[in-house]
């Protein structure tokens, strides 16, 4: 069936609450009003108010009382609205989901997916525009999906639900209206499991998110000039799928990792550092990084524009390593 | 209220263990025995164990780093709380969570987070779990006047007063935050019960020294929560007889103070009850520290025969699934 990727995430939550009864969605306006981009639409009529509820403007506790929820033997699958108000509730993401079951020991599991939508949209600003993966990356226990397409974000938001660790699931606002055919029949994708969206033989691309379609339109551009790309998208920032990017990398000897957030510190600073240690006789040259520039990002569309990667940067990125 | 010989000596019980445990903590952190800190609850006890005497099968509890002994009234084995609190295997976490992490979930342990008024979310989203599998049980959530001004705790008592979640809201009130007293930082008098009525919830005050009147009070309002009616709050008057945590002086506060709350011990009171109505002898009294005493020692001595966790084990409970690592 032909579908959007938020249509596609609110088929995955109603096919895991039809098949569980312990799944449970509460967030900032996700009942009646469906949320405020729509993911959470028609659960209120078909589940009922037991199981899907508003909640009051109260993002520590959103998280908090899911991690509660999680302990008490229910499956929150809960929504935060924007990717920045994760940030709200700091605490409650990055000590207490992600360490509970390791300072409590092993009868204590969190259930829990908590959902949010990342990334820039034309002028949302520098407080609602964040993605926020690489700072939570750096809490170990945690669980990290950011789907580039339709059909990972159902297959991944139905194995995130089943998933007995805690789960950030990051939605990315200018991918939610893209149309594209998925599976009528249930499937599921595993978790740490990278997607090669593009194979090719000269250089690796490795993106995320809304960025991984801005290397896929890089890649097509340089097809034409006879640079062959491969796109690798990792679906999970973490657990990060070593084998598939060190496969990759292992043919191609180039790599350019993409990302939406700032330079300093990101995703790309992480996986090139480790691809350095752990692969260093298979490089030809030094790993290049395509990230946000390193400011807030501007509420002025022009200015966001340049801070965001463009297909151009990744085609410039890519040239730089031949 | 009369109350069955069974019920007066198993709340004593509670009472004078505690009470010893605190003390031998004590003791054993300035043999540095005891890594990393320790908060003691001496002189506080009655104000948790007369609550813990509301609680049924398949309630869940939130205790503070306060009140250590708590995990014993649950059912929690000396032999399991001091290798906790060495970091030895014997305990829950092998090693990894330490004396504020001591839990068991099939007690009802809910768990601790370091940073206080954490676990006040989690613990009404216990609540939320409780009250859609398990009608009737309610959860205990206890913790100090400090916390009360946490933003957590505001959220959560709003949240579960909309949601009419099955959680009863303890604050012992010990009237210090380490060193900054409660009316230097509270607005109102009663820290935990005077905010109550903002989230439109019972609330009640009691003496924390008398243990029985903490008893009914949590009775009370432990009931009304079970019925179904959403939350309540108890605030139940202590003082920290000691500082907050071991090493502090507590020079900020003056000691005649201290000194009268003292006068007011919670256990001598309660032995006095239970010595004027006859419930208890003096033999009984000693004989019962003996035992307490005997099981307390063993405890120690089987967490210091208890091995230590294996490095290569490091990686262990991270995560509960396989497709990490």
């Amino acid at each position: 069936m032909k579908t959007t990727y938020v249509q596609a995430v609110n088929a995955a939550l109603k096919e895991e609450m039809e098949r569980d009864n312990n799944v449970v969605v509460f967030g900032e306006d996700v009942a009646q009003f469906g949320g405020i981009f729509g993911a959470t639409r028609g659960l209120l009529d078909q589940f009922g108010s037991d199981r899907v509820k508003n909640t009051p403007v109260s993002e520590d506790s959103i998280v908090g009382v899911g991690i509660g929820a999680a302990l008490g033997g229910l499956r929150p699958c809960i929504e935060l609205m924007y990717s920045d108000f994760m940030l709200v509730a700091f605490n409650e993401v990055f000590q207490t989901a992600a360490k509970f079951r390791y300072l409590h020991g092993p009868q204590y599991k969190v259930p829990i997916v908590m959902r949010a939508a990342a990334g820039s949209a034309f002028g949302a600003g520098a407080e609602h525009s964040n993605c926020v993966e690489s700072i939570f990356m750096h809490s170990p226990g945690l669980t990290i999906i950011s789907p580039s397409t339709a059909y990972d974000a159902k297959g991944l938001l139905k194995s995130a639900i089943r998933s007995d660790n805690p789960v950030l699931f990051f939605e990315h606002k200018q991918l939610y209206q893209i149309k594209e055919e998925i599976p009528d029949e249930e499937y599921l994708i595993p978790i740490g499991k990278a997607d090669v969206k593009k194979s090719g033989k000269d250089v690796t691309v490795i993106a995320v998110g809304l960025m991984v379609k801005r290397a896929l339109e890089a890649a097509e551009k340089l097809a034409a000039e006879g640079i062959d790309v491969e796109v690798i998208d990792p679906r999970t920032v973490v657990p990060f799928d070593k084998d598939t990017a060190f496969d990759s990398i292992r043919k191609t000897h180039r790599v350019v990792i993409v990302e939406e957030s700032n330079k300093t510190g990101g995703l790309g600073a992480e996986w090139a550092a480790m691809i350095q240690e752990e692969l260093y006789d298979e490089l030809d040259g030094p790993i290049v990084r395509v990230a946000a520039l390193d400011v807030p990002l501007p509420y002025n569309v022009g200015l966001e524009l340049t801070s965001i990667p463009d297909t151009q940067r990744i085609i410039d990125a890519v040239k730089s390593t031949l | 209220m009369a109350y069955s010989k069974d019920f007066l000596m198993k709340l004593y019980r509670n009472l004078a263990a505690d009470r010893i445990l605190e003390e031998r903590l004590v003791e054993l952190y300035a043999q540095g025995w005891i890594p990393g800190h320790i908060h003691s609850g001496q002189g506080e006890e009655a104000s948790y164990t007369g609550v813990l005497a509301v609680g049924k099968e398949g309630d869940q509890y939130k205790f503070t780093h306060r009140n250590v002994s708590a995990y014993h009234d649950v059912g929690i084995s000396y032999n399991h709380i001091f290798c906790e609190i060495l970091g030895k295997k014997g305990g829950n976490s092998d090693g990894k969570g330490g004396i504020n992490h001591i839990a068991d979930k099939d007690k009802g342990v809910i768990g601790l987070v370091g940073a206080l008024g954490g676990t006040i979310p989690v613990a009404t989203g216990v609540a939320y779990a409780l009250k859609m599998k398990s009608p009737g049980n309610i959860v205990i959530c206890i913790y100090g006047d400090g916390t009360t001004s946490r933003g957590t705790v505001h959220e959560s008592m709003n949240w579960a007063a909309v949601w009419k979640l099955p959680i009863l809201f303890v604050v012992n009130n010990n009237q210090f935050s380490i060193s900054t007293s409660a009316e230097e930082c509270v607005s109102v008098p009663n820290p935990g019960a005077d905010r109550a009525s903002a989230y439109g919830m019972p609330a009640k005050v009691v003496d924390g020294t008398d243990v029985l009147a903490v008893y009914e009070a949590a009775k009370e309002l432990s009931d009304y929560v079970r019925a179904g009616n959403g939350p309540a709050v108890l605030e139940t008057k202590v003082y920290r007889w000691r500082g907050h945590f071991e090493g502090d002086m507590a020079r900020y506060r003056d000691p005649k103070v201290a000194e009268e709350w003292k006068k007011k011990d919670c256990v001598k009171k309660f032995e006095t009850y239970l010595l004027d109505n006859k419930v208890i002898t003096e033999e009984e009294i000693e004989q019962l520290r003996k035992e307490v005493c005997e099981e307390i020692e063993a405890g120690i001595k089987f967490s210091e025969e208890a091995p230590q966790p294996d490095p290569a084990e490091i990686y262990d409970c991270l995560y509960a699934e396989e497709y990490y690592r």
